[in-house]
């Protein structure tokens, strides 16, 4: 029977130290509704569990043009906070729609990233919304683009001494819809999701960001499509296409919650309503 | 290696050796043997375990038991004056049959007060998305929804 450590950082720097110190030895802990079932069915045997919960990354704020979210900041937090329902609505809609209250009064925006479930309600709708994730180790810090970040699923470009500090979300033009189908409404992985966000002017899509979970290995942004349709005339004709091509840049898989089949006539259903939604146009 | 927990539970300071894996869960359960909140799916999936930390519903099987060093958990049991006397949400689970085998009821019940504690007069749909989170095998939903509706109206109240 090993050794099992717990260390409690009391700040950033102090957690950076200890996964300097441990490196790939180092389960990094925050709201733990992703890592704790995983340790519970002995799938995950941690050798130091680093709590990142008391470092004090669960602050909102907004800067230089951007929201700033702490990676620390909770679920519940996120869809409650009056920054973030006047400047990333949509993030907050997509926090409310996922699990339920005691798991939000848990969870994390970073854990939720960090997981990189290709499911992943809060990546979705911040891919959405261009934004970056400011990784640091006990020496640098670096800003990756959220849509790079991903690898495969529950893999990213974070190495073993790095932490994710704070996700910047700038404050974008356009209108932005979340949404979600899970095998229900509570508590429930979503079988598909997306996040659209239309700005448009004079009936001209200027800007479009079409981005789809649980419909290959990662989240992505599905970039033909927003192709389709930005420079157009957005009517029902073109949000068809649009819709019909961001499914051709999707790769679900078959599993228990639904197969590729469904997953994709789902998926082009939901982005098509959301696209009609941002669009704010009748479908 | 085992680590000497400090947290206040139900109002009482208590000091317990915990493992880093060991969950709040386990704690409550097997060390301090406080059996309300009960071990359905340590995975998070069905509510059975709901403890009250800092006053917000959590996932006891979630928590890892180290964080909450410190800090203040609530079990049913705090809300039972231990003289046989129900709490008014118990009382009214009670008269409107919202207690069938009883597994789901302690965590429900924390949900719940949790609701009327920063909710007193919730709509139908906020208790809905208050107790969503809970399940129930016996199906005792539509009951549960009525006896919190009959608190939130004043029902059950002395």
């Amino acid at each position: 029977m090993k050794e099992m450590k717990y260390v409690a950082p009391r700040g950033v720097d102090e957690a950076l130290d200890y996964l300097a110190e441990y490196g790939e030895k180092a389960t990094v802990l925050a709201g733990g509704t992703d890592v704790v079932p995983k340790v519970n069915y002995y799938e995950l045997l941690p050798d130091v569990i680093v709590y990142v919960g008391g470092i004090g990354t669960d602050y909102i704020t907004e800067g230089d043009g951007q929201l700033v979210i702490g990676a620390g900041a909770t679920w519940s937090s996120l869809m409650r906070d009056p920054l973030v329902k006047a400047r990333a609505r949509v993030l907050a809609e997509a926090a409310s729609q996922g699990g339920c209250v005691a798991t939000r009064n848990a969870g994390t925006i970073g854990g939720n990233i960090v997981n990189a479930s290709p499911a992943a309600d809060l990546s979705v709708a911040l891919l959405a919304l261009d934004a970056g994730v400011i990784v640091r180790n006990s020496k640098a810090e670096r800003t990756v683009a959220l849509k790079d970040f991903f690898t495969g699923p529950g893999a990213t470009v974070l190495q073993p001494d790095e932490l994710v500090i704070e996700v910047r979300v700038p404050f974008v033009k356009g209108n932005a819809v979340f949404l979600k189908l899970g095998r229900r409404k509570a508590m429930t992985l979503s079988v598909v999701n997306t996040a659209v966000r239309i700005y448009s002017e004079g009936g001209t899509c200027e800007e479009a960001r079409i981005a789809v979970g649980a419909m290959g290995p990662r989240p992505i942004r599905c970039a033909e499509a927003e192709k389709v349709i930005v420079g157009q005339a957005i009517d029902l004709g073109l949000i068809d296409k649009c819709a019909d091509t961001a499914i051709t840049e999707t790769s679900p898989i078959d599993d228990q919650r639904a197969s590729a089949w469904y997953r994709k006539k789902a998926g082009r259903n939901l982005i098509r309503r959301a696209l009609v939604q941002a669009a704010g146009i009748a479908g | 290696m085992k680590y000497t927990l400090s947290f206040t539970l139900n109002g009482c300071e208590v000091d317990v050796l915990v493992k880093p894996n060991d969950t709040l869960l386990d704690v409550l359960r097997e060390k301090l043997q406080v059996l309300s909140p009960k071990r359905g799916c340590d995975t998070g999936d069905c509510g059975a375990c709901t403890v009250l930390l800092e006053g917000e519903p959590v996932r006891s099987c979630l928590t890892i038991a180290m964080t909450v060093a410190g800090k203040k958990v609530r079990t049913i049991e705090a809300f039972t004056s231990g003289e046989g006397k129900l709490h008014p949400l118990q009382q009214a689970f009670h008269e409107h049959g919202a207690t069938q085998c009883g597994f789901c009821t302690p965590g429900m019940l924390l949900s719940s007060i949790s609701l009327l504690e920063k909710n007193p007069k919730p709509s139908r749909e906020e208790i809905v998305e208050a107790i969503s989170g809970n399940l129930c095998r016996c199906g005792t939903y539509l009951e549960a929804v009525e006896a919190i509706e009959a608190v939130a109206n004043g029902e059950g109240k002395e």
